[in-house]
């Protein structure tokens, strides 16, 4: 009897809280759905005004350098509060902005990822308006907003290609990385590997070597089944994912999941898998799952995104062993043409009055001057995103330090500027790439033949490009 | 089994040793703990130490808890749950039993069909139909709000049967009296029925604390936020922590997330099996 | 088309209720056509006749057809139902909805109303608009947040289903074919005879037909259909593992439980606790077993059997299994409680009687302690396959991922996959759909059943 009174008084107590939290919440959502647009002017000028940043990353250090950085703009900008928000992934975010735009509550800025460009630029509110402004627009030729310079004309130039859509940033780039491979030395050396292979033959040629060893590792090298390889890949080989110059000179409207670069690409992947040399950690996209085996010292070799080089090689020291970074190795039967970046941006939405847009505008260009886009970098391995971020980095003596941290911005340096190597812009990439990596996922797998598989999942994936076209097209 | 059917003695009707069921009964318990024995283990290590297989405690165990509890708000996300399964729970008894006073002691026209489409609903589970929930709580506004994770979750099927049952086996003695009382119907259920019924509440209690705190699918998509996330979701975050699979975190955060439930279920063992023969019982 | 359908519903209406009614007259022959065209109407107008336009295909007519019949087949039920009221007859609704008490309060009529109002208004905000939202939103092509949608009628379940109209009419017609002459072959053979033995094979066999005709009748893909055969075989070999893993077990258990010995109690709660574990922690702990470099799994068998142990994500049968063993182990505590209050209500004295017969253990089980269990496990059949149908989401996105190339994508996953992850909301609902019915039939097949052979009578 006693603790059923008991259940009853906490349940009792955690109402009377949770109605308490409510009513609070309403009174927030009635202020902030009355003031819209108008909040800010007609805000005490005592109130802050709040710019919510919407972050796709949860672990602490990411993260935390988002909050640190708002943290140190607010001090510095007491008339803005800028609220650092956390979501598990970029679709998380996108979905739950799009949703938050049709209840009149959108934020100020959100963090979307490279592949969802088109999906970003098409994206409508309930009565057909753009979601998103340009921030090249916004910023209007302004060299200096709220006293912070602006630093998106010294964006590096891989990240400035791919970003600029019509002749305009529409969104501020951020984490920008590239693909690497990371070779534990230690693993190579006593396989009698002397240097990181460069191609796909040389790859095959130390596999073979380390494979042989007696007490070496259980494989010998791994990569995520995540579609941003393969599209690298054909950046290298210098071929289309999409027709129209991969959707930079009009929209897209084809995409080619079968060409021969990629069935070359996934052939050699293929090969490597029946010979045991890649080991599939049997989950798509599954970073800390290579992650994990790699740093077990189960791999010789992974190719990763540059942006945990600086993490991994803390670790690797931590860990007892040499890890360098090489660039991602490319088929030696092909020109080299070249990687393209991977990543996110900072879209900002439209619809804010010319104080909060400005305050918007202010942090941005703040999160990314080059003291601190050199931090995120020394964190965490993402390329610096200014050349004067670069220039610093240079300065401090870092490179020598850390040359590991150099071969991503180094990677991107030697690729042609040509479509192929800038990357695609594609509606629905999002899902295409799933279509890509299931067929990927199901050679690997399952003894299936490379061309058939690609040319099906050609098929599924033109059908829902042009279903997606149906709907968002011109 | 002697809670299980108080003031009736059964004889049993196995005979021979004892002994080779307890032994038979102790490998079971053992091997049916043995996933989440192995979760506290690795709890408590690190990567290497997993690796490596080690078959004693580990190292870790206060940077693990701190990695989980501290730096990621896991102690925000149990907050949270514990609100969510709380609330649903006490909504759902207040409805449950208003309904339940409603079928069985009032006549009115309509009655049957209103029924039927209470019943109809034990056929249409949320699942079925959550792409059109999620736009539908979405259009709300509702989405990142403890409302999108309780609201539609209030009434129950379930729970309007399982006390129209029992009110309907209760003597017809009762309501008179109350009525000579004058009371009315809701001091009825309160001073009335409820002291009667609290086998029933806490049996649907259990039943519901324990689904809700469980709930995956549905917060995964609603609550984005991550701050506002709750306990089961918020473990999908865990698996990349520091840019790797972290197994003693993601562990030790996963045994964290049963205790809630696993406590609420063994301390209300025997209120739950009466209240639920009582539910079974015609 | 349309036309032709409505006036077969016209006549059928009256003919039904010749069939089933006691008193059928003149006016309900009336009321019992106008209801059937009312029902058959509804759906094909409410879709704007897209069914019978002329580009559709053999397999969207069938549908329309199928929806049809459906309708009418439900709005003569209702029908039916209202009849059998005004003769003064309870019906399933009417019966169960309680007695009406002689000590009915007596007040205004809206008392009863407030004290539903707030469950009924859940209910339909939350409940039926969402199910009638579905409906809607399986016959579109459109995304989240898209400026505009497209009507494609039934072209979202068509694609998942073979193309040859014939061959989809002629599986489930066989299957039921089979089925009913299964059954009357056991109404006419006489109990305990080889010819009841065979009968009994045969209508089980007959059973499992209706799983083969459903997967003949699922699209293997190609030709811009979608393949929902792998999805529809996983579902099947998924739920069932579960259950059958998840059941047996629980009352292998449970009898060895069962019994009054010292620390009974407690040994109760060291069995049954995994009820209170989620689906994604079970998911997460069964992860961890079996991670193919940090999990034990791997490392016993290769360490101490000498085993090697391929990567389970990479075999759809090791996957498969691993999410069955995962599902049934969290669910087992469930079926191991009810067992064991179920177990207490068998009859000590029958079980005395068998013991001076001197029956063996094996017949004691299976000739009292089963059939004495039969409502029990009938019970813990459908929850255990409502289960596994929804609840297995979680421990499937923390263990594979439907990892090998879809092998363990269910349908609530695939439900997900597609509608949420890949954004298309029209084939995620259609496939919602799908799903929707599978429920109907098991929770119709659990009323059906139960009120024929379960008893709950003096238990």
């Amino acid at each position: 009897m006693k603790y059923r009174l008991m259940v009853l008084a906490a349940a009792i107590a955690l109402v009377a809280a949770a109605c308490g939290g409510g009513a609070d919440a309403t009174t927030t959502t009635v202020a902030d759905a009355g003031g819209g647009d108008t909040t800010a002017t007609d805000a005490p000028s005592g109130d802050p005004i709040e710019i919510d940043f919407w972050v796709a990353f949860s672990d602490e250090k990411r993260l935390g350098f988002a909050q640190d950085r708002a943290a140190e703009f607010n001090a510095a900008h007491p008339e803005y509060n800028v609220k650092v928000t956390s979501f598990a992934s970029y679709n998380d975010v996108f979905d739950a902005a799009v949703l938050a735009v049709d209840s009149g509550q959108p934020p100020a800025l959100i963090h979307f990822f490279e592949a969802a460009t088109r999906q970003a630029l098409d994206a409508v509110d309930s009565s057909g308006n753009k979601i998103f402004k340009s921030v090249t627009e916004a910023i209007g030729g302004r060299t200096e907003i709220l006293g912070e310079p602006v630093v998106l004309d010294n964006v590096v130039s891989a990240a400035r290609d791919y970003y600029t859509v019509d002749g305009s940033f529409y969104s501020m780039p951020w984490n920008t990385s590239s693909t690497v491979l990371l070779s534990n030395m230690d693993i190579l050396n006593a396989a009698g590997v002397t240097k990181p292979p460069e191609t796909w033959g040389e790859v095959t040629a130390a596999c073979e070597k380390v494979m042989a060893m007696t007490d070496g590792p259980s494989g010998c090298i791994s990569w995520p089944n995540h579609s941003w390889f393969a599209e690298q890949s054909l950046g290298q080989q210098g071929e289309l994912l999409a027709n129209n110059d991969n959707g930079r000179s009009g929209r897209a409207t084809e995409v080619f999941l079968n060409s021969k670069g990629m069935i070359d690409y996934v052939t050699w992947w293929k090969d490597l898998a029946d010979k045991g040399y890649y080991t599939y950690t049997g989950q798509q996209r599954d970073w800390g799952g290579v992650d994990s085996a790699y740093l077990a010292g189960e791999l010789a070799m992974m190719i990763d995104s540059s942006s945990d080089t600086v993490i991994h090689t803390d670790e690797a020291t931590d860990l007892g062993f040499e890890l360098k970074a090489s660039f991602m190795p490319r088929n030696e039967n092909v020109p080299y043409v070249g990687n393209l970046i991977g990543g996110a941006t900072i879209w900002m939405l439209d619809g804010m009055d010319t104080k909060k847009e400005d305050g918007a505008l202010a942090f941005m260009n703040f999160f990314s001057n080059p003291k601190n886009a050199a931090a995120w970098h020394q964190l965490t391995g993402y390329v610096p995103i200014t050349e004067d971020a670069v220039a610093l980095l240079n300065a401090e003596g870092w490179y020598d330090e850390a040359p590991n941290a150099k071969v991503a911005s180094d990677q991107l340096a030697a690729a042609a500027n040509t479509p192929a190597s800038l990357g695609a812009l594609i509606g629905n990439f999002v899902g295409i790439r799933d279509i890509l990596t299931l067929a990927i996922e199901d050679i690997l797998v399952n003894d299936v033949d490379v061309a058939t598989r690609l040319g099906q999942a050609n098929e599924e994936a033109n059908k829902s490009l042009s279903e997606y076209e149906a709907l968002f097209g011109n | 089994m002697n809670g299980l059917s108080p003031g009736v003695r059964r004889k049993t009707f196995f005979r021979g040793r004892r002994w080779p069921y307890h032994i038979g009964l102790t490998i079971t318990a053992l091997i049916i703990a043995f996933p989440l024995l192995y979760a506290m283990l690795v709890a408590t290590q690190t990567n290497a130490e997993t690796y490596s297989f080690q078959f004693t405690p580990g190292s870790a165990f206060w940077s693990n808890l701190n990695a989980v509890w501290v730096k990621r708000d896991f102690a925000g996300a149990m907050m949270n749950s514990l609100q969510q399964a709380v609330l649903v729970t006490t909504g759902k008894t207040i409805l449950s039993l208003l309904a339940g006073l409603a079928f069985v002691y009032f006549k009115f026209r309509g009655k049957w069909i209103v029924f039927g489409l209470v019943l109809i609903t034990l056929m249409m589970p949320t699942e079925v139909m959550i792409l059109a929930m999620f736009r539908l709580v979405g259009g709300f506004g509702w989405q990142d709000t403890m409302a999108a994770l309780v609201v539609p979750f209030l009434a129950s099927a379930t729970g309007a049967f399982l006390f129209r049952q029992h009110f309907a086996n209760m003597p017809t003695e009762l309501l008179e009296a109350s009525q000579i009382d004058g009371a009315s119907p809701v001091q009825f259920l309160r001073k009335v029925l409820i002291p009667l019924s609290w086998n029933v509440i806490a049996a649907l209690f259990v039943i519901q604390f324990v689904y809700t705190w469980n709930m995956f699918l549905w917060p995964s998509l609603i609550i984005r936020d991550e701050s506002k996330q709750v306990v089961q979701a918020a473990l999908q975050t865990l698996t990349n922590i520091d840019g790797s699979l972290n197994f003693g975190p993601l562990m030790l955060a996963a045994v964290l997330a049963s205790l809630p439930p696993g406590l609420v279920f063994i301390l209300m063992q025997k209120p739950f099996m009466s209240g639920f023969a009582i539910g079974q019982d015609k | 088309m349309l036309i032709l359908g409505l006036i077969v519903a016209a006549f059928l209406g009256p003919i039904f209720v010749w069939w089933k009614s006691e008193k059928p007259s003149l006016p309900r022959y009336g009321i019992a056509s106008a209801a059937a065209v009312f029902g058959a109407a509804v759906t094909p107008i409410g879709m704007g006749q897209c069914a019978f336009a002329e580009e559709t295909s053999g397999v969207d007519h069938l549908l329309a057809w199928a929806l049809m019949a459906g309708g009418a087949w439900l709005a003569l039920i209702v029908t039916q139902s209202v009849f059998d009221r005004r003769d003064g007859k309870r019906t399933g609704g009417g019966g169960v909805a309680g007695e009406i008490r002689t000590g009915g309060y007596r007040m205004g009529w809206w008392v009863p109303w407030l004290l539903l109002s707030p469950t009924l208004i859940i209910l339909a905000v939350f409940l039926y608009t969402p199910a009638i939202q579905t409906f809607t939103l399986s016959s579109k092509l459109t995304r989240l947040g898209a400026p505009r949608s497209k009507d494609v009628c039934f072209g979202n379940f068509s694609e998942l289903l073979i193309t040859d109209p014939v061959r989809l009419v002629a599986y489930p017609l066989l299957a039921i074919g089979f089925i009913y002459a299964a059954r009357l072959w056991v109404k006419r053979s006489t109990p305990d005879t080889w010819s009841r033995r065979g009968a009994d094979v045969t209508s089980v066999v007959a059973m499992l037909s209706a799983f083969v005709a459903f997967y003949a009748m699922f699209s293997a893909g190609g030709a811009g259909q979608v393949a929902y055969r792998p999805v529809y075989l996983n579902t099947v070999i998924i739920s069932v593992g579960i259950v059958v893993f998840g059941m047996v077990g629980g009352l292998g258990i449970a009898y060895l439980a069962f019994r009054q010995i010292k620390g009974g109690g407690v040994y109760r709660t060291l069995l049954i606790w995994p009820y209170a574990i989620s689906p994604a922690v079970a998911g997460l702990l069964f992860f961890m077993i079996f991670d193919p470099t940090a999990g034990i799994f791997t490392y016993t068998m290769e360490n101490w059997f000498g085993i090697d142990v391929p990567n389970y994500r990479e075999s759809a049968i090791l996957a498969q299994m691993a999410i069955i063993l995962a599902s049934s182990w969290k669910i087992i505590g469930y079926n191991i409680l009810f067992y064991l209050a179920g177990l207490q209500t068998v009859s000590v004295d029958q079980v005395e009687a068998s013991l001076i017969d001197g029956a063996s253990a094996r017949q004691r089980f299976t000739k009292i302690v089963l059939p004495a269990l039969s409502p029990i496990t009938f019970f813990l059949l459908v929850t255990n396959l409502t289960y596994a149908f929804f609840e297995v989401y979680g421990t499937i996105d923390f263990m594979t991922k439907g990892a090998p190339a879809g092998k363990t994508s269910v349908a609530i996953y695939e439900i997900i996959r597609v509608g949420v992850n890949n954004g298309d909301l029209g084939r995620g609902a259609a496939q919602s759909v799908l799903l929707f019915l599978a429920v109907i039939g098991v929770t119709l097949w659990q009323f059906r059943t139960s009120g024929e052979r379960v008893s709950y009578g003096g238990s």
